[in-house]
C-alpha cells in the first residue's frame, strides 16, 4: 500500500530519470548515455553526380534509399530545391536528409516571409552552401555529425553564373566543374571530367557543354554507376538549375544490356 | 631498414656513374659505428650499395661474391651491369616469403662490345623482393630516400662531368642525410669512370 | 575452488556478437605541400592547389595561402576543414583588432596570436601545419611556422605538408646553404640575402620536383609575394626576368595602406 521508503539518494539523480539508468555488463555503454552522440549512417543514399554546363548546373541522383544491402526504399527524393535558384543533392544518412531539409526549409520560409515586407535579398546559392559548410562543422566539432556529403548547385543571379560545390560529414568543402560523391568520385568522376575537359580544356575557359550534352554524361554516368555500384537503382533524377529557376526531371531508367551475362557462369541462369 | 638505417644514392652523368651511401649502423636510434660501408665493388667498373638490415647486408654481399666468381669462372668474363643486376634480383627473389631486407642500388659502366660499341652508364634499384628499375637519371635507396628524392630531383642535370657529378651526388647525399636521424656520421663517394675509380670519404655532421 | 567460484564463460554469457565500435574520425588529411622562405626585403609564400583524399583528388583548385592583410600571408596545410575555418577565425580577430586599435596587427604578433589560439584547442587540435610569411614591423621579411599546437619559430625558409621532406632538405642547401662553402678568398654566404629572382626560381623548382616525386602534390601553383614598402617591384613584374609559364597579378591594399605591396604568382603544375 505504502511505498517502500527509499534510501535517499535512490530515486532522484542529476537528471531526474527514474528509474535509475544502469550501465549493463556487456553492453555497449553509449546506449544509455544522456545524449545520443556519434551514430552511425542507417538508411543510406549512394552517389550523386553534379555538373557544369553553359546555361547552368545539373544535379543528378538515383532514387534509393538502402538499408545495409537491402534496397530498402525505392521511391526515395534525393534532390531538394531550396528557394528558386538552389538545389541539394544528398548522400550518405537519409534520416539527418531529412532533419536537414526541414531545418533549411524553415530557414528559408523566415527569408520569404522577410521578402514580403521589405528589400530583404533571397539567399544565393552561395549563402546557402557557406551556411551548410558552417553547419556540417560545427556538427563535426560537437562530435555529432550530419551523416551527409551534399553537392549544392545552383544559379548566382548577381554574378549571372553557375554555382556547385561539395560539403560532408566532416565539414571538407570544395568546388569544381564537375563534381561526385562516394563512389561516383571513383566511377563517374573520370567520366565527367573527361566529357568536361574535351571541349571546356583542362583550363575550362573553353565552350562549356550543352544542355544536351551535359544530360548524356550523366545518363552514361548514372548507367555506369547502376552497372558497378551495388548500393545503386536503374531509377534516377536529373536536376537542371539555370538562370530560369530548378527544374527536377521525373525518374528515368537506362537502357541496360545482359546479354553478355548469358555465356558467362554465374551471372545469368546456368545449366551446369 | 629502421633497424640500422643508411642510405645510398647513384646518378648517371656523361661516360661516367656515381654511387655514394652514408657510414652509419645503428641499433635503431643509438649511433653504433660510423664506418659502416654500404657500398661494395664487383669489379673496377661496377659498384652496388646495399641499404638496409646490417646482417643482411653481409650474407648478401658475400652471397653475391660467390655468385659474381661462379659466373666469372664459367663464363670467364666480368659480368655487366645489367646482368649483374638481374643476378641481384633472383637472389632477393629466391627469398621471396623472408625476403632480406635490403634495397639494393647497383651502378656501373659496361664496357664496349662488339654488340654494342658505344654502351651507355647504368644504375639500377630494387625492392626487398628483387623487382628492379633502370632510370635514366638517379636511383635512391635507405631511410632517407624521399629526401634524396627531393634534393636529387632539384640538384641533379643530364649529361654531368664526373667532378660536377662528384658535387651534385655529394650535396644530395649530404643534405639529405642530415634531415634523417637513422642515416649520416659520414659519407663515401665512387665516382665511376673509364679510366679510374675516384673515392672520395666526406666529411659530414656527426649528430 | 577459485577455478570454479566463476561459471565458465561459455554458458553464462552468449558470444555476444559485439557491433564492430565505428567511433567518427574527425580528421581528414588533404595533402599537399606549401612553403615559404623570407628575403632581405620580401617575403614569399607558396602552395600547391590540389585537395585530395587518399587516391582522390577532390578538386585541382582549393587554396591553402590566404592573404590576411597587407603585410601577412598565411599557408595552412593538413585537413582542409580546419585550415578555412582557422583561417576564418585568424582573419575575425585581425579585425576586432583592426577596430580596437584602428590599426593592423602587426606580424609577430599575428605569430604570437596563432600560437594561442593553436594552443587553445590543445585537446582536440586543429589538424594544420601552418606558415606565416609577410614583412616585419622593421621592414624585414620574415617567415614563422607553426605545429598544429602552437610551437612555433621565426626562420628564414620553411617547407611543409605531404612533401616536406622532399622539400626541406633541398632549402637548408639552397637557402641556408648547409654543406656548401665559398671558395678560398671569396664571400661567405649569409642566408636570407637571396635575390626575389632566385628565390622565385627556387620556389618553383621545389614545387616541380615534389610533383614529379609526391602524387599528392600538383594541378597548380600559387606563390604570394609580400614586399616591403617603397620597394621597387621591377624585378618581379618584367616578363622578361621572370620565368616562363608564370603570371603576376597585384592583389590590392586590404587596409589603409601603409605601402607594403602584395603580388600573386601563379604558375601550373603536371596533373598526373
Amino acid at each position: 500500500m505504502w511505498k517502500q521508503p527509499a534510501p535517499a539518494n535512490s530515486s532522484f539523480n542529476d537528471y531526474n530519470t527514474f528509474p535509475l539508468p544502469q550501465t549493463q555488463r556487456g553492453q555497449s555503454s553509449h546506449a544509455h548515455g544522456p545524449v545520443g552522440h556519434t551514430q552511425q549512417p542507417l538508411v543510406t543514399g549512394t552517389s550523386v553526380l553534379g555538373l557544369k554546363f553553359d546555361k547552368g548546373v545539373m544535379i543528378a541522383a538515383d532514387n534509393l534509399a538502402s538499408y545495409g544491402s537491402l534496397a530498402r526504399f525505392r521511391d526515395i527524393q534525393r534532390l531538394h530545391p531550396l528557394g528558386k535558384h538552389t538545389l541539394l543533392g544528398v548522400a550518405g544518412d537519409m534520416s539527418d536528409f531529412q532533419w536537414l531539409k526541414k531545418e533549411l526549409d524553415a530557414l528559408l520560409r523566415e527569408e520569404d516571409a522577410l521578402a514580403l515586407s521589405d528589400s530583404h535579398p533571397s539567399l544565393s546559392p552561395k549563402n546557402i552552401y557557406e551556411l551548410l559548410s558552417n553547419l556540417f562543422y560545427a556538427r563535426r566539432s560537437k562530435m555529432n555529425p550530419v551523416w551527409n556529403a551534399v553537392l549544392v548547385g545552383g544559379w548566382d543571379k548577381v554574378k549571372e553564373e553557375s554555382f556547385l560545390a561539395y560539403v560532408d560529414l566532416l565539414g571538407t568543402t570544395y568546388t569544381a566543374p564537375t563534381l561526385a560523391t562516394g563512389f561516383g568520385a571513383h566511377l563517374a568522376q573520370p567520366l565527367l571530367r573527361e566529357a568536361f575537359e574535351a571541349k571546356a580544356g583542362i583550363n575550362g575557359d573553353g565552350p562549356l557543354l550543352t544542355q544536351e550534352e551535359a544530360e548524356k554524361v550523366l545518363d552514361d554516368s548514372m548507367k555506369v554507376l547502376f552497372y558497378r555500384d551495388a548500393r545503386s537503382i536503374n531509377k534516377y533524377q536529373i536536376a537542371t538549375i539555370t538562370a530560369e529557376g530548378v527544374s527536377i526531371s521525373d525518374s528515368k531508367s537506362s537502357d541496360t544490356y545482359w546479354k553478355f551475362a548469358e555465356g558467362l557462369r554465374g551471372y545469368g541462369a546456368q545449366t551446369q | 631498414m629502421e633497424l640500422n638505417g643508411g642510405s645510398v644514392v647513384a646518378m648517371i652523368g656523361k661516360d661516367c656513374v656515381a654511387i655514394a651511401s652514408d657510414l652509419r649502423l645503428g641499433n635503431q636510434a643509438v649511433g653504433v659505428a660510423s664506418n659502416f660501408d654500404k657500398v661494395f665493388p664487383v669489379n673496377d667498373k661496377l659498384y652496388y650499395g646495399l641499404p638496409g638490415l646490417a646482417t643482411d647486408v653481409y650474407t648478401l654481399k658475400e652471397h653475391l661474391r660467390f655468385r659474381v666468381n661462379m659466373y666469372r669462372m664459367k663464363e670467364e668474363r666480368e659480368i655487366t651491369p645489367k646482368t649483374f643486376t638481374h643476378l641481384v634480383s633472383s637472389t632477393l627473389y629466391e627469398k621471396r616469403f623472408g625476403p632480406f631486407f635490403i634495397e639494393p642500388v647497383v651502378a656501373g659502366l659496361p664496357t664496349a662490345t662488339e654488340l654494342d660499341p658505344h654502351p651507355k652508364p647504368f644504375i639500377s634499384t630494387m625492392d626487398t623482393i628483387g623487382c628492379i628499375t633502370t632510370p635514366k637519371d638517379f636511383a635512391v635507396a635507405g631511410t632517407a630516400q624521399d629526401k634524396l628524392y627531393g634534393v636529387a630531383e632539384g640538384l641533379w642535370e643530364p649529361d654531368l662531368e664526373p667532378e660536377d657529378l662528384f658535387e651534385t651526388i655529394s650535396q644530395t647525399l649530404l643534405n639529405a642525410v642530415d634531415r634523417d636521424a637513422l642515416s649520416g656520421w659520414g659519407a663515401v663517394v665512387h665516382i665511376i669512370t673509364h679510366k679510374e675509380v675516384i673515392t672520395r670519404t666526406l666529411r659530414a655532421r656527426m649528430d | 575452488m577459485a577455478l570454479y567460484s566463476q561459471p565458465p564463460m561459455s554458458y553464462t554469457q552468449e558470444p555476444t556478437t559485439a557491433p564492430v565500435e565505428h567511433r567518427f574520425n574527425p580528421y581528414s588529411d588533404n595533402g599537399g605541400s606549401i612553403l615559404a622562405i623570407a628575403g632581405k626585403d620580401f617575403s614569399v609564400i607558396a602552395g600547391d592547389t590540389r585537395q585530395s583524399e587518399g587516391y582522390s583528388i577532390q578538386t585541382r583548385y582549393a587554396r591553402k595561402v590566404w592573404q590576411l592583410n597587407d603585410k601577412a600571408v598565411l599557408a595552412t596545410n593538413g585537413f582542409a576543414a580546419d585550415g578555412t575555418n582557422f583561417v576564418k577565425r585568424v582573419k575575425q580577430r585581425l579585425e576586432w583588432y583592426e577596430h580596437a586599435h584602428h590599426k593592423p596587427m602587426g606580424l609577430k604578433s599575428i605569430a604570437r596570436m596563432i600560437q594561442t589560439m593553436l594552443y587553445g584547442k590543445r585537446f582536440f587540435p586543429y589538424y594544420v601545419y601552418n606558415i606565416l610569411g609577410g614583412i616585419e614591423e622593421d621592414g624585414t621579411g620574415a617567415v614563422y611556422s607553426f605545429d598544429p599546437v602552437g610551437s612555433y619559430e621565426r626562420e628564414a625558409c620553411r617547407g611543409a605538408g605531404a612533401a616536406q621532406s622532399l622539400i626541406q632538405p633541398f632549402l637548408d642547401n639552397q637557402i641556408y646553404f648547409k654543406n656548401q662553402q665559398p671558395e678560398a678568398g671569396s664571400e661567405k654566404f649569409v642566408p636570407g640575402n637571396l635575390p626575389l629572382s632566385t628565390v622565385l626560381s627556387l620556389v618553383v623548382d621545389s614545387f616541380t620536383s615534389a610533383t614529379e616525386r609526391h602524387i599528392e602534390v600538383g594541378d597548380g601553383l600559387e606563390i604570394y609575394v609580400v614586399m616591403q614598402k617603397g620597394r621597387s617591384a621591377d624585378d618581379l613584374l618584367d616578363e622578361k626576368k621572370l620565368a616562363p609559364g608564370l603570371k603576376v597579378e597585384e592583389l590590392g591594399a586590404l587596409g589603409e595602406g601603409e605601402g607594403e605591396r602584395t603580388f600573386l604568382v601563379r604558375q601550373s603544375l603536371k596533373r598526373d
